[in-house]
């Protein structure tokens, strides 16, 4: 009953006129962007992040258009999956081992349609999932101290470690990376100043907004530079065709099935659409076992599964950045750092200091989903032609936008050469095979960390056993211990089955 | 072997992060860890992860060309340039400048990409000026 309430104090927020309208903005940027191969969800929330904190909206406006744009993309993801055999973003590679097929048989329509309503389901459940998970989860971590917040990172890093990217000590490296860049600046314990190198500018820390576009658009731009050359992708005519109603009788338990899966991999700390979709495409592919024949040439199930999941976990991420201040995925390690230069830690109490944060946010993403079935249904063909945009009129675009993000937040060309730097520096590690979020990740929660080790070893006097003291730390000790060894017992378990690489998206 | 020679800079930097973390001056402090104690604690845990890197570097699969050199170059070289004269010459010629540039890298015909920098570096202006009301620079040429 009392949840009720909040959704309505939620939908209170989320009606109001501008937060109605940067919920449509958001979806919209967000199917483009999803759409668009070469910039994913993560550039694009990079990029619109300055632009909104520049623009002066309230934390809670803000998160409303990030948001939009981070779900939206996972819609818009699939449109290049299916009709150009090239997923959109990281979260769509799976759409394309069947949607391109089903395209390619002249079931554009159909495909595109089938998997817009899975999307929307996905989503749909997952915020049913995530509105009864998500006020029992800050309940539990509000009692949650100092020690216990140092397991939960640490847990978090062990799931980034071991389940994204090409190796676990590649992804440790970037968590460190970003840890290490969060401790430079005034020390907010002693006044020291840390790493500074006597560059005025890095007094008062890094400036995160310079390292998530420097590492993540930049370097994507000297990536599009790279890979270019004259493309001739071809779009699948779309077709007359349209889902029929046993279509969706057909894939009904698939979705259902692939919407747990997805909300249950967002919520891990770290993990998010990519290895969604991958593990919900996998299972059904299992489950389906002697009828499989059609999965990669062109299934509905197999189009139903991934789409559903890597939806779900969009909002599933949400559930820990929410409750306890941890990102389920880089593109909402983004987010929670956007919350954070709003002077709001996400975390327990936000859900009691700032419900019209938290809840509105959430019936934020209920308008936005239904939004998004009417753009990705009946306006469908409008996003199809906008594919066809070339880059040579998209990545002026974006480098501009780029440029004037950063300039906006301190009117400073330092921040500017600091940001092509670390485009340089994120560029090269992409070329090494590490992923970008952890160095995400970690500078994000890097601060919150070093300060609840060190609050804990005050409250102990310098004991590190309290790191192991009460229930919840066992518990939480375990799950990354769990987490530590699960891939490599998997593996043994498994052996001979070739791992499949995932990066992060 | 670019793992290697990444790792082996990831070890210097540790081993610097170590020595500066050590030497910060401490006026005072209340808790018992402080502010060097993290620090060193990563970069012990980066040099550790480095050597690792070092005694099994992955393949490196990245063997540019010429080609992809001089094309990566001059985009950096455009985005230094753009980053220069954003603030010195204002918005719009260095977006004029910047934008030329990367339409033309992305395929676009010399006169073409001019046009349509043109076009996007005015009409950006004043959308981003005074619709969203952000901080944009006019720039010197412009007598800003």
């Amino acid at each position: 009953m009392e949840t009720l309430n909040f959704l309505a104090t939620g939908f209170s927020v989320a009606l109001a006129p501008m937060n109605l309208l940067l919920v449509l903005v958001g979806c919209f940027l967000g199917t483009l962007i999803g759409s668009l191969p070469g910039i994913g969800p993560i550039n694009g929330v990079a990029i619109l992040l300055p632009l909104a904190y520049a623009m002066g909206f309230p934390p809670e406006s803000a998160l409303i258009l990030l948001a939009g744009v981070y779900y939206g993309a996972e819609y818009g993801g699939r449109i290049s999956s299916i009709l150009l055999n090239v997923p959109g973003d990281a979260g769509a590679i799976m759409t394309t081992l069947d949607g391109y097929p089903m395209s390619k048989r002249g079931e554009g329509g159909r495909a595109l349609a089938l998997s817009a309503v899975s999307s929307f389901a996905g989503s749909m459940g997952a915020l049913l999932l995530m509105v009864m998970s998500a006020p029992l989860l800050s309940q539990l971590a509000i009692r949650f101290g100092p020690s216990e917040y140092v397991w939960l990172m640490i847990f978090a890093f062990t799931c980034l470690a071991t389940m994204v990217g090409s190796r676990p000590v590649k992804t440790m490296v970037g968590v460190l990376i970003g840890l290490l860049l969060a401790t430079v600046g005034v020390d907010s314990g002693t006044g020291v100043l840390r790493f500074t190198l006597g560059i005025p500018n890095f007094f008062d820390g890094v400036d995160f907004l310079v390292v998530v576009i420097g590492l993540f658009a930049i370097s994507e731009v000297l990536a599009l530079l790279e890979q270019w050359a004259r493309n001739d992708l071809v779009i699948t005519p779309v077709g007359k065709s349209f889902v029929s109603f046993a279509d969706l009788v057909a894939v009904r338990w698939v979705v259902l099935r692939s919407t747990v899966i997805g909300f249950l991999i967002g919520v891990l700390p770290g993990t998010g659409a990519s290895i969604a979709s991958a593990v919900a495409y996998g299972s059904e592919k299992r489950m389906a076992e002697g009828d499989n024949d059609q999965f990669g040439k062109g299934d509905i199930r197999g189009l139903a599964a991934p789409e559903a999941a890597n939806n779900a976990s969009a909002a599933g991420s949400m559930v820990p950045m929410l409750t306890l201040g941890i990102p389920g995925s880089g593109t909402t390690a983004i987010l929670l750092g956007a919350l954070m230069m709003f002077n709001i830690t996400p975390g327990p109490l936000l859900f009691e200091q700032n419900p019209e944060i938290a809840w509105g946010l959430i019936a934020s993403m209920f308008i936005g989903n239904i939004v998004l079935l009417f753009m990705n249904l009946p306006l469908i063909n409008f996003f199809v032609r906008l594919l066809s945009i070339r880059q040579a009129y998209l990545v002026p675009v974006i480098v501009m936008l780029t440029f004037v993000g950063i300039y906006s937040i301190h009117g400073d060309s330092f921040d500017l050469f600091f940001m092509v730097v670390l485009g340089i520096f994120g560029f090269l590690l992409r070329k090494m095979h590490f992923s970008l979020a952890p160095v995400i990740l970690g500078l994000v929660l890097g601060e919150v960390l070093e300060e609840n080790l060190r609050r804990a070893l005050s409250i102990s006097g310098g004991d590190w056993a309290i790191l192991l003291n009460g229930p919840m730390t066992y518990v939480l000790a375990a799950a990354t211990l769990t987490a530590l060894l699960a891939p490599s017992l998997w593996r043994f378990w498994k052996q001979g089955r070739r791992a499949m690489p995932l990066e992060a998206e | 072997m670019y793992d290697r020679i990444f790792a082996g800079a990831l070890l210097l930097l540790s081993g610097l992060i170590v020595w500066t973390a050590v030497g910060f001056d401490v006026p005072f402090q209340y808790e018992p860890l402080g502010p060097k104690a993290f620090p060193i604690l990563l970069s012990v845990l980066l040099a550790l992860a480095a050597l690792w890197l070092i005694i099994r570097p992955s393949e490196n699969d990245w063997l540019p060309d010429r080609k992809i050199l001089v094309k990566l170059l001059s985009g950096l070289v455009v985005m230094g340039a753009y980053a220069a004269l954003f603030e010195t010459a204002g918005f719009i010629p260095a977006t004029f400048l910047a934008g030329t540039a990367f339409s033309y890298f992305f395929g676009e015909k010399p006169l073409r990409a001019a046009a349509y920098a043109l076009v996007l570096s005015v009409s950006s202006y004043f959308l981003l000026k005074d619709v969203l009301q952000l901080n944009v620079p006019v720039g010197a040429l412009l007598g800003g």
